[in-house]
């Protein structure tokens, strides 16, 4: 197969293509199953191949994609064709930044392969977590195993030639209450990184175990709790909910496609422009990020990303300055030139496509924050006058420049004086997004460090669903909007 | 096709039967093809031909499911499937309830929603509508983004409980224009949503762009106030809110999981306003209806809200079983809701513009970022997006930056209502996940509602 693929690359390349690539699955697998209130709702396994074609010409891309691989020829030309006929509309013809080419592979870190595991262990896990969560005040009841199994053979028109085969797990549990007014609550786990692998080894009995009792215990203290506050004080944001702040908040925000305008038809854009670069205080000094892609066993981290560029650790926040965007060779070349100056030197590694028939598009690695010098989270409690804990992603919204945003979250605790009060319901925060990491007055230290995992962050058109991490310390935040 | 992909079907179903497997099978094909602009570009042209088997083994109580991407000379790797799903459910767990696995009792064909001119519509034709839709509208800061998408659809059944198949066929194309300032940052939209090659129309687009980028060139965008408004939604504003109420209002499994703000108490009482007519119409090709579900039931009209009176849950076929409700035909890919129209005789924005008003209106066309704050009260948050109007009671007009909108569906749709459209809007709600499956809603093309919040004004775009 690779070498017919590299005959159709070259055939394409003399047809006139500037650049050709070619990603060939040649089997991708994925196991999903979820149990709810004791039932085993789905127990489905998922098995595809195909190989997806992008083709460069005269500066506009053509991409085609197919599960039948009997004429790969007619695959290319349709590429091809796909481009050429988009070269009839291009205002800034797309350029690729220099790569180094590379024969290299990349094999996510597992040991214990869950493809290897029997359908009847995995269901069994479930079950038994399943009768621990079944407990007084409990009305609801999910576990959820999804696995997932990819080899991605790429190759591309400037000599290189990777392959990669990643292997993925993400299991979670879920408890659901109701409370005296009839309304529903919620409070789940999903493990943060462990160790240096992520095979079935992580779907651990007793580590879930003792989250269950937890979670349960935790529900029935919401369920029988006050509706949070309406006020302004500071937040102290966990890793369940911290991730997905940074995720929304400075990984979308600094997806330099994003920034560029090229997913305003959809997604939207970003309140960043070229000009911030080494000058917009993102953020109070004790705020740096990074995208790091070499951050050890994490989905976002792939050796390699689909314009073959490999992993890298780029600073995108320094000391609450901005200095860096999570970028692909395209629009790097783009950004500099509308800039009319080096912002970016080479592509950050970043690009990646969900499937064979989805095209690579700018994508989070790590979106990782620095661990701070504020101690553990008790430290953290200590020094607050008041405020509020806050974990638990169960909603959230975000503006379309990614400007502002409203997060609701499953559990709230009340901070007096230093010290935890009591339990509130229905929490939620909101905030501008350059006032708000301006106003990060506590980072904690390394003991308080998770490095989370993302199995759904949605992007694109065609919609491209993409696994990622973040590795996430405790933050507190002052003065901000609670219990709207 | 048709006749190979049945026939298909029909040999999967014999080798089901000849290793005693019980089983169901569901085949999607799609035809995708999507023109992508940005930065008055095209910033990716794609197409994709994938076809979905789905394999669904019942043993007893026991179910378990195996998928692939294949095509339809791979009847060996399909038979697979088979195995490997009859392997599956023997060590699945009974579930609590029966499973109903469906009898067809007659096989259903409907390629009513396919229009072959739609299908066979070439990369020239998609870029010259676009070109078309913005002719003279682009300038060196105006740049134009959107997609169109487009392609065939084909669905077929079969399990081993009879030999009958079902067959829906539909072509579709969903078409979504932005045009956005480079430095400035403010966006417009204008969309539209075809079944069939004479639904597409670029001169209504390019009406819809003009009137707006005149408001937007000319006026500068102002913060406005926190406080309560007289809003009026647009369509795709309201289609997205009755999608959300599709999740968290009238599914009866959503309703029994605690994620519903309507209690089963609540049929055949009065939950919204008694503007509010809503009706999963089946008949609609706008909506690229499913006239049969995917257990053989035929689907007609089926009331949900009658004068804002809840009329009744919507029932798919596990969760019928599960719950012993009754199915209500709503074990589909997607329903075909329509929000019958009102009496306020406005049917474009320039007309709504032009209204004689006595007091401000918000206008809203669009709500991004949609997400359910608390399901229970059917509370749920978004901002707006995409060409929103602050309509002054003396007839002037100010171009807001963004605000934040965070209500109950109860609200929105209670008694607040101060009047719906006589016309009507199809907003196509097509995502892009997963296997193809368009999908529309019919609402008034807008809808008023007095005294709403606004909890967050933007200072910018």
């Amino acid at each position: 197969m690779q070498k017919q693929l590299q005959e159709q690359i070259d055939r394409l390349k003399k047809a006139g293509a500037t650049y050709v690539d070619a990603r060939w699955y040649p089997v991708e697998e994925s196991n999903y199953l979820m149990m709810w209130n004791g039932n085993l709702k789905s127990a489905t396994s998922s098995r595809e191949s195909g190989v997806g074609i992008r083709a460069l010409y005269k500066g506009a891309w053509g991409f085609s994609a197919s599960s039948d691989v009997s004429n790969v020829g007619a695959l290319f030309d349709k590429a091809f064709d796909n481009a050429r006929v988009a070269a009839e509309r291009v205002t800034f013809p797309v350029r690729l930044a220099e790569k180094e080419s590379v024969r290299a592979s990349f094999i996510s870190p597992n040991r214990i392969d869950p493809f290897a595991v029997e359908l009847a262990d995995k269901i069994a896990f479930l079950k038994k977590l399943d009768e621990k969560m079944d407990q007084p005040g409990i009305a609801q009841r999910v576990g959820e195993l999804i696995f997932m199994r990819k080899q991605i053979i790429y190759i591309d028109s400037e000599g290189s030639e990777i392959e990669k085969n990643i292997i993925e797990v993400f299991p979670s549990i879920q408890v659901m209450g109701v409370d005296a007014k009839g309304e529903t609550h919620s409070r789940k786990f999903s493990p943060s990184r462990m160790g240096d692998t992520r095979g079935w080894e992580t779907v651990n009995l007793q580590m879930f175990t003792e989250n269950a009792e937890r979670i349960v215990r935790e529900m029935n203290e919401v369920v029988a709790a006050e509706e949070c506050p309406k006020e302004d004080l500071s937040v102290i944001l966990l890793p369940g909910i911290m991730y997905l702040q940074t995720h929304e908040t400075i990984g979308h925000a600094l997806e330099l496609d994003r920034i560029l305008g090229y997913e305003l038809g959809f997604a939207g854009g970003s309140f960043v422009t070229l000009n911030d670069f080494g000058s917009l205080r993102y953020g109070s000094p004790k705020l740096t990020a990074r995208a790091d892609a070499t951050l050890p066993n994490s989905p976002g981290s792939f050796g390699y990303d689909d314009d073959g560029v490999a992993a890298q650790d780029n600073l995108l926040i320094d000391k609450g300055i901005l200095v860096g965007a999570i970028t692909g060779r395209q629009m790097v070349e783009e950004a500099n030139a509308r800039a009319r100056k080096q912002i970016f030197n080479g592509s950050g590694g970043a690009n990646r496509a969900t499937a064979f028939y989805r095209v690579p598009i700018e994508r989070m690695t790590n979106i990782n924050i620095d661990p701070g010098n504020d101690g553990s989270l008790d430290d953290i409690v200590k020094n607050t006058e008041k405020g509020i804990i806050l974990d638990g992603d169960k909603s959230w919204s975000i503006g379309s420049n990614r400007e502002q945003f409203h997060f609701a979250t499953d559990i709230g605790w009340l901070v007096d004086d230093g010290k935890v009060t009591r339990v509130v319901k229905n929490s939620t925060y909101k905030g501008e997004t350059v006032k708000f990491y301006n106003s990060l007055s506590a980072v904690g230290d390394k003991s308080t460090w998770e490095v989370r995992y993302v199995d759904n962050c949605g992007k694109g058109q065609p919609n491209q669903i993409m696994q990622l991490g973040h590795g996430i310390p405790v933050c507190r935040f002052d003065n901000v909007r609670i219990g709207e | 096709m048709k006749d190979k992909i049945l026939q298909t079907l029909r040999d999967l179903r014999a080798y089901a039967l000849s290793k005693n497997v019980e089983a169901e099978f569901f085949y999607h094909e799609e035809d995708s093809y999507l023109m992508r602009f940005a930065n008055s570009s095209i910033s990716l042209n794609t197409n994709e031909h994938l076809i979905r088997l789905d394999i669904t083994a019942y043993d007893g109580r026991k179910r378990a499911s195996y998928s692939l991407i294949t095509d339809l000379q791979k009847l060996e790797e399909m038979k697979q499937g088979v195995d490997i799903a009859a392997e599956m459910v023997k060590h699945a767990m009974p579930l609590s309830y029966q499973p109903t696995v469906p009898t067809f009792a007659e096989s259903f064909a409907d390629e009513s929603g396919f229009d072959s001119t739609l299908a066979t519509i070439s990369n020239e034709e998609r870029l010259a509508y676009f070109n078309e839709a913005v002719k003279g509208l682009e300038t060196n800061d105006i740049k134009l983004s959107g997609i169109f998408s487009c392609g065939v659809n084909v669905v077929a059944q079969i399990n081993t409980h009879s030999e009958h198949t079902q067959y829906f066929k539909t072509s579709d194309a969903q078409i979504s224009i932005v045009l956005s300032h480079s430095t400035l940052k403010w966006e417009v939209i204008a969309e539209q949503s075809a079944q069939k090659k004479a639904d597409l129309n670029p001169s209504v687009l390019h009406g819809d762009l003009s009137f707006l980028l005149d408001r937007y060139q000319h006026d500068a965008p102002q913060q406005i106030p926190l406080g309560k408004y007289n809003i009026v939604f647009g369509p795709a504003a309201s289609g997205d809110l009755l999608s959300m109420m599709n999740w968290i209002g009238f599914s009866g499994g959503s309703m029994k999981r605690g994620f519903s703000f309507i209690s089963e108490e609540q049929v055949g009482t009065k939950v919204f306003s008694d503007k509010f007519n809503l009706t999963d119409d089946a008949t609609n090709l706008d909506t690229f209806p499913f006239q049969r579900d995917l257990t053989g039931m035929k689907r007609t009209k089926f009331p949900v809200f009658e004068n804002g009176v809840f009329k009744s849950f919507t029932w798919d076929q596990d969760d019928a079983d599960e719950f012993e409700a009754k199915p209500t035909g709503h074990t589909v890919m997607h329903k075909s809701l329509v929000l019958s129209g009102g009496d306020k005789n406005v049917s474009t924005l320039e007309e709504l513009v032009n209204m004689p008003r006595e007091n401000d209106i918000l206008y809203i066309p669009f709500l991004h970022y949609m997400n359910i704050v608390n399901p229970s009260k059917g509370l749920v948050t978004a901002s707006s997006r995409f060409g929103a109007l602050l309509l002054k009671k003396d007839g002037s007009v100010v171009v807001p930056y963004n605000v934040r909108v965070t209500q109950s569906l109860l609200d929105i749709f209670g008694d607040k209502v101060a009047w719906m459209s006589k016309s009507q809007t199809i907003n196509n709600t097509s995502q892009s996940y997963g296997a193809r499956n368009p999908t529309a809603v019919i609402v008034p093309t807008f809808i008023k509602v007095d005294d709403l919040e606004i909890s967050h004004s933007n200072s910018s775009y």
